[in-house]
């Protein structure tokens, strides 16, 4: 299946799907020694977001997001690509900045289309999704 | 940060004192203002009405846009150190006019006003916060004479378990004097969120992740405190003196401090127990060090530093108001909600 969303960054990238249903704030919210969510209640709370590709509403939280997500690149730690619904400024940059692939608004919902462990493929040059499309 | 004045006197570890001075000397050699304040417009940092703004903190920003009227995106902090290098920034979201109209209605109706201390505000920010989301909130039913650290607690509560730029406060927020004008006439028909009380006691549960009674360290100033906050603490002591077993720490900037050293405030609360700390926040790297000497269970009169003390350094939380917390400093155990 392949899905029309709007590019943030640049770039292709392909994985294992990991979904939220739920905002997520790089700065507290995320381990960025390990990648690992570890916001008490949160849906992904204990799996790690490392190497994957995240697919989650929008971000929340401190401003500094960016900097922990930047740390979790540095640290071989950060996902290969974001699919957000509505992408806000502090994900946006953390992609930004790191050079990942990510796109957002999609025509149709991704957290609906994708479950975990789907492969997903991100081609933010052209601005589509692939789900499960080897 | 840490506060120089104090690193000996307080065991700022030398990791934390290098790791420091690094950033202070790329900081200065870039000419940036060092302020090292998360609430900048209490540190002289005030645009006017309109300004186009590039403010890292998210608490800062949806202050701004919010109670100022200043126009500042909710951007990764990497993106106002770029504005202040190249001198722009880019011209979308809540820098344009159209993308500020309010999303959905706000009701608080429901909740005793009359009765509420700020962190009561911080509780329904922390609610809101998680039920909105992204979108741009119309609050109605506000009392008009709000005070300030009501507002504030409010709004940076907000964005933490939210993504909010810009909430219209009506009557409050300069662009919103009436609801027909934070929608820009366009008043959507769906019915208004409503939030009740239980909802609020619901959120105090929530912010707070201690079990343990016994309380390391009382903190303050997430973000900074203001010197409002400070003679708050001093009227609430009344002279009384922290408990010998708890730590009684009020974060604020350089600023407030020399203001309290002029006014006699910081001997005074030094000789009760209470020490003014410069330059850090209540929710930030003090927790580094603060858990390799001992601190575990902490109280704290902000949301949004119990969030991040608790999920960033593993601190177990007591979150209530003021009074509550001062009284545990002198008891040395939790004496509000649990």
């Amino acid at each position: 299946m392949e899905i029309k969303a709007k590019p943030v960054t640049s770039g292709t990238a392909e994985g294992e799907a990991i979904v939220s249903r739920m905002a997520i704030s790089f700065t507290g919210g995320m381990d960025p020694d390990t990648g690992i969510i570890r916001e008490p209640g949160h849906d992904l709370e204990g799996k790690s977001v490392a190497d994957k590709i995240l697919v989650f509403p929008t971000g929340k939280g401190s401003t500094t997001g960016s900097w922990q997500f930047y740390a979790a690149f540095k640290r071989g730690h950060a996902p290969r690509g974001i699919i957000n619904v509505k992408a806000e400024g502090v994900v946006a940059v953390s992609a930004i900045i790191t050079g990942i692939p990510m796109v957002h608004e999609p025509e149709k919902n991704p957290i609906e289309l994708i479950q975990s462990g789907d492969f997903v493929k991100i081609d933010a040059d052209k601005g589509l999704i692939y789900i499960n499309d080897q | 940060m840490y506060d120089f004045d104090q690193a000996d006197d307080m065991n700022i570890p030398m990791y934390h004192r290098v790791r420091q001075g690094k950033i202070h000397d790329v900081l200065k050699s870039l000419g940036i203002v060092l302020t090292y304040s998360c609430h900048h417009y209490l540190v002289g940092n005030v645009p006017r009405f309109g300004d186009h703004i590039a403010w890292a903190s998210s608490g800062s920003q949806v202050f701004a846009n919010s109670v100022i009227g200043a126009r500042s995106n909710r951007d990764g902090d990497h993106v106002a150190l770029a504005a202040a290098i190249v001198g722009a920034i880019p011209e979308w979201g809540l820098h344009l006019e159209e993308n500020r109209k309010g999303e959905l209605l706000v009701d608080v109706n429901a909740l005793h006003h009359d009765a509420y201390d700020p962190a009561d505000y911080k509780a329904l920010g922390w609610h809101l916060g998680k039920r909105i989301g992204a979108g741009i909130p119309v609050f109605i039913n506000l009392p008009p004479h709000m005070h300030i650290e009501a507002i504030k607690g409010l709004l940076y509560t907000l964005t933490v378990t939210g993504a909010m730029g810009l909430a219209h406060l009506v009557g409050i927020t300069p662009e919103a004097p009436t609801i027909e004008a934070a929608f820009l006439g366009r008043i959507p028909q769906s019915p208004a969120i409503t939030v009740s009380q239980k909802d609020i006691d619901n959120a105090y549960g929530e912010i707070s992740s201690a079990k343990e009674e016994k309380v390391d360290l009382v903190i303050f100033g997430c973000p900074q405190c203001s010197m409002q906050e400070i003679q708050d603490v001093v009227r609430i002591l009344n002279g009384r003196k922290v408990h010998p077993g708890t730590q009684f720490w009020i974060c604020t900037s350089s600023w407030v401090k020399l203001l309290c050293e002029r006014m006699g405030l910081l001997d005074m609360l030094r000789s009760l127990g209470v020490r003014i700390v410069a330059d850090v926040g209540a929710a930030d790297g003090p927790h580094l060090y603060l858990r390799e000497q001992g601190v575990r269970v902490i109280a704290i009169n902000s949301a949004r530093g119990s969030y991040y003390a608790h999920n960033l350094f593993g601190m177990e939380t007591w979150f209530g108001s003021t009074r509550e917390c001062v009284e545990t400093a002198l008891s040395g155990k939790w004496e509000g909600k649990k």
